[in-house]
This record gives C-alpha cells, sequence and structure tokens, in this order.
C-alpha cells in the first residue's frame, strides 16, 4: 500500500536510518529472484504534506531505532499525527465487509477519529512493533494510531484488494486524498469471480466458505485445505 | 543504560544472589523462591527499554493502556546477622530472538548488577542454573558447583548433595561452558576482584529442552542456599509445581518402550558416564510431544 502511495503520488526520498546497529547481516534475502537489502527510508508527499516511513523491522535495538524515527519525524519534519499500517489475518469469508480494527495511543486522538467507521480493538499479549512505536510516540506526545484491515485468511498470500481498499478509503477521507479506487473494486471483482469459479468446480471449498460466511468455524486441517486449495487456484489463473 | 535506586539501604558485607532463566528455569525459581520465603523488598531495578522488547501489550477498546518490558529488580533482606541482596532479570538481554545474552548488552548488563552489589559492599555473589546430566528423573538432583577461586570451590564442597563439576561423569577435568548470564556475570566479577559460585541443580539431559519448569533441582539448589545462610527454610511452595511437573515427566516416561525404559532404569543404579542413544530417543519424543512455540510475539484481535 505505501508502495502504491509513494507511486501514484510521485513522493520524493527525504531521509534515511542507515541500518548499522540494527541488522544482523547475516546474509542477504532475495524474493521473486531478487535480492533484497534491509531499507528504512523516508518519503515526502509534499502536495498532501504527508511523510511515508517504510522500513524492515530492526532485529536489535528496537527502542533506539523507534526513537531515531520519531526524532527525524518530529523534529525534522513536524509530523502531528503518526498512522501505522498493519493486518490482521482473520477467520472471516472474503465476502464480508472487512473491517478497520484500532490502536489509539491517545483517548483525545480516538476521539478526534470518531465517525470513520474505525474498530477498537482489545487484546492482552505480545506486542507488535508498530505498538512499540505507538507507546514511543505516546512519550514524545505525538498522537498515533495503528490500522488493522482485516484480511480472510486464505487471502493473506495473494493479496486482498478489498483490505487495501478500506484504508485507503480512510486515507481519502482524512487526508483528502482523491485517490481512485475504481481499478481495486476492479481487482476485487475479478479476484471474487475467480473464486466464485472454484466454488462452482469444488463443493469441499465452496462449503468451506459457505460456513465461513455464516459465521461459523473451520477445524485447522480445513483452514489448511482451503488455503492450499485457493492459493493454488489463483496461482493458475494469474 | 539507566539504574534507579529507590532506596539506599544500609547493609553489612551483603550476598548475593542472582537468577536469570535458563534451562528448566531451575536459577531463577531457586532465586526467586528465596527472595518471597524471605520477604525480600525491592529497592531497585536496571530500566528496560534499552535491554528487552516489550513482552506485554495491553489494549483496551483500542486504546493502548500500558506496555510491559521484563524486569531486572534488585531486592535485600537481612537474614539473622546476614545482610542478603538479590538480582532477578526476567530475560536475558538477548539480540536476534536468542534465549542467552551474548555480547554488549549482556556485558553491560552483568556490570551494572556488580556496580549495585560493589555499591552495597557485596564481595560475594551466587548464581544459579542448570547442569545438564544423565541422571534419572526419579532421583534426587544433585547440585554442581563452579567456583570463582579454589577457597569458595573448598566451601561450597562442604554443603549437602553438592559436587564439583570435575566429580560429575563426563566432565571429569571439570571442564565446561556456563551459558549466558548466570556464568558471564561470575566471569566478569572474577574479573573485578570479587568471588562468587554458580550453583547448578542437576536436571535429565532429555528434559532439558522441554518448555516447562524443573522445580524438582530448584530444590535442591535452595536447599544449599539454606545451608550458606545458615537457616532452615520451608519449601512446601514448590510441592505443587514439582507435583504437576512429575506427572508430565510420568506421561512421558511410562510411554517408553520397554528395551528404553529398560536402559534408562539402569541410570538409577548405574552412572551413565555419557548420554547415549537412550537420550536421544527419549529428546526425540518429548520434542514431538511439546514443540516448542515460536517466541516471536504478533498481535491478534479479541
Amino acid at each position: 500500500m505505501l508502495d502504491f502511495l509513494i507511486e501514484t503520488f510521485e513522493a520524493q526520498e527525504v531521509a534515511e536510518i542507515e541500518p548499522l546497529r540494527f541488522f544482523s547481516f547475516g546474509g542477504v534475502r532475495f524474493k521473486e529472484d531478487l535480492v533484497q537489502f534491509q531499507e528504512s527510508k523516508f518519503w515526502a508527499l509534499k502536495r498532501h504534506n504527508l511523510l511515508i516511513f517504510k522500513s524492515d523491522e530492526p532485529e536489535f535495538e528496537y527502542y533506539s531505532f523507534l526513537n531515531i524515527l520519531l526524532e527525524v519525524a518530529q523534529h525534522h519534519f513536524q509530523i502531528q499525527e503518526l498512522y501505522t499500517l498493519s493486518g490482521t489475518i482473520s477467520l472471516m469469508a472474503h465476502t464480508t465487509p472487512r473491517r478497520i480494527l484500532t490502536v489509539y495511543n491517545q483517548k483525545e486522538f480516538k476521539e478526534r477519529l470518531e465517525g470513520y467507521g474505525l474498530e477498537p480493538m482489545t487484546w492482552k499479549g505480545p506486542p507488535a512493533i508498530s505498538s512499540y512505536l505507538l507507546w514511543v510516540a505516546r512519550k514524545r506526545g505525538i498522537p498515533g494510531v495503528s490500522l488493522w484491515p482485516e484480511i480472510p485468511f486464505y487471502l493473506a498470500s495473494r493479496g486482498d484488494p478489498e483490505a487495501i481498499k478500506v484504508v485507503l478509503s480512510f486515507f481519502n477521507r482524512r487526508f483528502q486524498l482523491g485517490i481512485d479506487l475504481d481499478w481495486l473494486d476492479r481487482e476485487r471483482k475479478a479476484q471474487a469471480e475467480e473464486i466464485l469459479g472454484l466454488r462452482r468446480e469444488n463443493q469441499e471449498v465452496d462449503d468451506y466458505i459457505c460456513r465461513l460466511e455464516k459465521g461459523l468455524p473451520l477445524d485447522e486441517e480445513e483452514q489448511v485445505k482451503l488455503v492450499k486449495e485457493v492459493d493454488e487456484y489463483l496461482r493458475e489463473k494469474k | 543504560m539507566t539504574l534507579r535506586l529507590y532506596q539506599r539501604p544500609e547493609l553489612q558485607n551483603p550476598l548475593m544472589f542472582v537468577g536469570w532463566p535458563g534451562i528448566g528455569n531451575i536459577g531463577i525459581i531457586a532465586v526467586n523462591t528465596l527472595k518471597e520465603i524471605l520477604r525480600a523488598k525491592a529497592f531497585g531495578e536496571i530500566e528496560s527499554l534499552h535491554f528487552f522488547y516489550p513482552k506485554r501489550v495491553v489494549i483496551e477498546e483500542g486504546l493502548l493502556v500500558d506496555l510491559e518490558f521484563p524486569s531486572s529488580k534488585f531486592f535485600y533482606r537481612r537474614v539473622g546477622e546476614k545482610d542478603v541482596l538479590f538480582f532477578i532479570g526476567e530475560e536475558q538481554p538477548s539480540e536476534g530472538g536468542r534465549m542467552y545474552a551474548r555480547g554488549e548488552k549482556a556485558y553491560q548488563m552483568a556490570n551494572l548488577v556488580l556496580d549495585v552489589a560493589s555499591e552495597f559492599g557485596c564481595r560475594r555473589i551466587y548464581t544459579s542454573g542448570a547442569c545438564v546430566s544423565p541422571i534419572h528423573h526419579q532421583m534426587k538432583p544433585r547440585v554442581c558447583a563452579v567456583a570463582t577461586s579454589e577457597k569458595v570451590l573448598q566451601e561450597v564442597k562442604q554443603y549437602s548433595n553438592t559436587i564439583v563439576m570435575s566429580e560429575l561423569g563426563e566432565r571429569r577435568e571439570g571442564e565446561g561452558i556456563i551459558t549466558g548470564l548466570n556464568g558471564l556475570l561470575l566471569g566478569i566479577a572474577k574479573s573485578r576482584g570479587m568471588e562468587g559460585a554458580c550453583l547448578m541443580g542437576e536436571i535429565p539431559d532429555w528434559l532439558s529442552g522441554a518448555t516447562f519448569p524443573y522445580p524438582k533441582a530448584s530444590r535442591s539448589v535452595l536447599e544449599v542456599f539454606a545451608q550458606i545462610l545458615g537457616i532452615e527454610i520451608d519449601l512446601r511452595i514448590l510441592d505443587e509445581s514439582e507435583r504437576q511437573v512429575e506427572e508430565i515427566v510420568e506421561s512421558f516416561y511410562v510411554k517408553f518402550p520397554k528395551e528404553m525404559k529398560e536402559e534408562y532404569d539402569q541410570r538409577k543404579t548405574i552412572f551413565q558416564a555419557r548420554p547415549g542413544t537412550i537420550t536421544i530417543q527419549a529428546q526425540i519424543y518429548i520434542d514431538e510431544q511439546y514443540k516448542k512455540g515460536s517466541e516471536e510475539g504478533g498481535e491478534t484481535p479479541s
């Protein structure tokens, strides 16, 4: 999603955090045959007065890393609000509307974002780095929110245009970005058509999705099977 | 790296007991139980921010209420004529998801603990941990000791149920490594002219990878702690957890194939110098039953 924003608005790269101290450098990853290297970069969308930070998650010195990030954002770029983007894998059908679950670091900020249809999250357990960032931001007086759009578990590996759309719609409203989301609608419809094709061919898959649509659970074996069937089918169709 | 002392108790040549998590959590359970029994009072802590990733987040109705970090706290208590310091670290400062501390952070943490010990006049440090050993789980674990000097070694040898590492089977030369801070702290203590010992409770080798604690060995270590302090302590507090773990271990043991069981049972009478195949088979068995969960966290909405 951030790549999309960077590309669409021709964002300018304005700063980066040097990776030394924060990553192990024990080798190099590659994805789709391309070598990947740790990046922690800031991009400016001047027209909309937005700053984007896109990074791999640090392996060491989290607290220093998050403080450097916020130091640059707050004192160099004077950010006023912080939004983090994640995604939550959900045991739901792809035909169910997506919600955006949210975590705020200030009560006042939560109140300010009422009316956007965001769903407050409740959770006690190990924290994601976005919660850690929100916590450090609160110490520095920066209001922040983590956005966790729901993603049906069997679309997690293939991408979920509907989840992207709900977040971009939120950004459109909040920042008047005017992003045309028709292409996401087309992608969502195409994906839904493909899954419908699979459901017609495969009774078991149809049964699993029907149960999810009725809010009924699937056991672990059924979940694995559904993921496998959908993943293989969509890959073939690609 | 911040050290926060809420209080400066006046202490006379205190001893210090230190515990961090490790195999079977033997050491930390022993030190923490002693601290609880003696009702030691917290007087300071090492700030966690630079050492640890937070262990828990509390989010209620969309509001980030709290972020909890592993604690690293100091406690003190006067026991008869002796002043006692405790340091309990809920986690070892590790990098890249390792269980045991190493590198710069480990060195910094150890020195901060010793700085506090020195400030209050402590010259003697006891750490504790696990001694992975080819013993039978139905036998009482011994306490294996490593010390910073011959003088301390001779002292700890006087305690009942305590042996030095060179007396322990395959480690005849008394050589080995104490992984993590329970070991490193003593090395740094020695280099700073302090003395101490690491008291390690025996844990059966095939249980060393299990995710549950091994309080039976902590009990043995606590009995030695009591001798060091010259006090009687009531260890009934460990009965329930010990019973629960025994139940789990026995449930594995009864399912051992006949030959494996016979070979393993020889450990009750014949000292087995090397772990051998029995350990490997049993370890595989327990691994299958108790797969270690990922230590990496992630939020899932409720």
